[in-house]
């Protein structure tokens, strides 16, 4: 450690306090208050002022409400599907093209297409693409005799609807990612094994599974963070519905806060929301901790 | 130097069907944007069939776009330049922040506070929910008389993409040697000035990229802008969801208005693609 970077306390502090004091002002000061407002009860529209109603908001939540439960529901199997089936299918094809091939940078730019693409124009155009009655892709299944889906209109399909969209939206960034940690690999291990005789079926298996797990599990916490946050999807796709079929937790506390007024009720979901995310948060970081992130400067 | 994991060396046969299997999952993925681009220029009444090819099964025309930049011109330009302007500014601003704090935590040891729990802490915030700051934002926005003010979104945008920022800038910083600065201090040179013109033009291309992926989720971004931006700081993606009407989704406006705010991030990202998966990983994978 050199002293001339240690020896002047000032200059780290003018650089690093910005930063911290922003995220204060604008993150942390923002969900004290959210939590202080969860004990009231606070119809904006009727009421001036929030009413204390201690825990009832929470035991509403837990308890009682079983919108809040179906929605709860709902969004964890929507994260389970869609995060199983983006790293399914991302591995598939990172293992069957971590070779070099021509074209390989072309592919690359239309695989990042999805993810850089505005969420809420991702959510519209599919929207439009599976309208029931009028849509590219139900004229198109009637057309090779498969018949009409009822993507949207049918409680049933809805939430795979969904699920379809985010493995559309996120599956690249899967691949381009795993191709990446396939890449990374050392390749000294598979010129050994080979030499040993090992098949690839073996290779893939013994050798890089193993490898690439941890990356596995970081992008999949990743991924899963972002997915637990749904709402553009349900927004611009069905609305939530048909019912509240495809209603995320997102968009239930939007609903509950931005468009009914219930602060007290909506600040109340926001931390048990908050809560769930956190554990996440949690695993992800503690992956980050072990990971070599020391100061640089000698 | 030929790179092959997993499945061993490869026959000509199996070479091909690897080809057709990524391009089968690129038209995938094309697909949609490729439909979006069509109906953008069929008329309204040919939006709502599923006609392909231009001259031949429909009459191509510019009836969206004219829509757009003639007929409501104004509300258009204005989602444009409240698009433009606050993924800008508030790139800008969190790049700024951002790389101040990355670089006092590669450089420098805090003490009480390690600089990994700082660097973390700040980590965290990007990932709670952002439904869950709606209400106390809404609040603070009403009695700053901010709501469908630009500089509510920014201030918003900016919270957004500040742990990013910090976080992949210490990132940055931490992978480039402090020999330079350290040599330019023994000799008399000053913090500020060893960060401004040595630690900065070093860190060029990570600033870029940094300031590019903030622009891209500023840009994308929804939820935050349908609440503070509803109508005079309303920004193109809010516009896209205007094109839902009482009487259905209009598909020839959904379609020209998506390509409108498509193109911006997917060209930025194609000058980003190997920073983009950096990016998105949070540094854990390097390209």
């Amino acid at each position: 450690m050199a002293g001339t970077f240690l020896s002047n306390k000032g200059v780290k502090w003018a650089f690093l306090l910005p930063a911290l004091a922003y995220l204060m002002l604008m993150a942390i000061l923002p969900l004290v208050w959210t939590l202080s407002l969860s004990f009231t009860q606070w119809d904006a529209n009727t009421m001036p002022k929030p009413k204390w109603v201690g825990l009832g908001n929470f035991e509403y939540f837990l308890l009682k409400d079983k919108r809040f439960a179906h929605d709860l529901r709902f969004t964890a199997m929507y994260v389970g599907i869609s995060v199983s089936a983006e790293l399914a299918i991302g591995l598939v094809l990172a293992s069957l093209l971590s070779q070099k091939f021509k074209g390989k940078n072309f592919f690359r730019v239309v695989y990042l297409i999805p993810m850089a693409c505005p969420p809420i124009a991702v959510a519209f155009l599919w929207r439009m693409m599976l309208h029931p009655d009028i849509g590219v892709i139900n004229s198109i299944l009637q057309a090779v005799g498969i018949g009409k889906v009822k993507w949207t209109t049918s409680p049933k399909v809805a939430p795979f609807t969904l699920i379809m969209v985010d493995v559309w939206e996120w599956t690249p960034f899967m691949f381009l990612a795993l191709l990446a940690a396939f890449q990374a690999l050392p390749e000294e291990l598979y010129q050994a094994a080979s030499v040993d005789g090992a098949n690839g079926f073996h290779m893939f298996t013994r050798l890089t599974l193993p490898l690439i797990t941890p990356v596995i599990v970081t992008i999949s916490l990743i991924r899963a963070i972002d997915a637990f946050k749904l709402f553009e999807l349900t927004f611009g796709i069905t609305g939530g519905g048909p019912g509240s079929s495809t209603e995320s937790l997102s968009y239930y506390v939007y609903l509950i806060g931005m468009k009914w007024f219930k602060l007290g009720r909506g600040s109340a979901v926001s931390w048990i929301f908050l809560v769930i995310l956190l554990v996440f948060a949690m695993l992800l970081v503690s992956r980050f901790k072990s990971r070599e992130l020391t100061v640089k400067a000698r | 130097m030929i790179k092959e994991h997993g499945i061993g060396r490869r026959k000509p046969i199996g070479a091909a069907i690897v080809f057709v299997v990524l391009i089968l999952f690129a038209a995938w993925t094309l697909f949609p944007v490729v439909w979006a681009a069509i109906t953008s220029f069929k008329e309204p009444g040919d939006s709502y069939k599923a006609t392909f090819i231009p001259y031949k099964q429909f009459k191509p025309t510019l009836y969206a776009w004219k829509d757009a930049f003639v007929t409501t011109r104004d509300r258009t330009l204005n989602s444009l330049k409240n698009s433009i302007i606050i993924s800008t500014l508030s790139s800008a601003v969190s790049l700024i922040l951002g790389a101040l704090a990355g670089y006092s935590l590669a450089r420098y040891e805090y003490r009480k506070w390690k600089n990994k729990d700082i660097a973390l802490w700040i980590l965290s915030q990007r990932m709670f929910p952002p439904v869950a700051v709606l209400i106390p934002y809404f609040l603070i926005m009403q009695n700053l008389r901010l709501l469908d003010n630009i500089a509510a979104v920014m201030m918003v945008h900016i919270t957004m993409n500040l742990p990013l920022s910090v976080w992949l800038m210490l990132d940055f910083f931490a992978d480039l040697p402090a020999d330079i600065e350290e040599a330019a201090l023994i000799d008399g040179c000053g913090h500020m000035k060893a960060f401004f013109y040595i630690a900065l033009p070093i860190a060029a291309p990570g600033l870029v990229a940094v300031y590019v992926l903030s622009f891209i989720f500023s840009w994308n971004e929804f939820l935050f802008v349908t609440i503070f931006g509803y109508q005079k700081a309303m920004t193109l993606p809010v516009m896209i969801a205007g094109s839902l009407t009482v009487r259905g989704l209009d598909f020839w406006k959904v379609s020209s208005l998506s390509i409108l705010a498509i193109i911006p991030p997917v060209i930025l990202a194609m000058f980003l693609s190997r920073f983009l998966v950096r990016g998105l990983t949070l540094g854990a994978i390097k390209e």
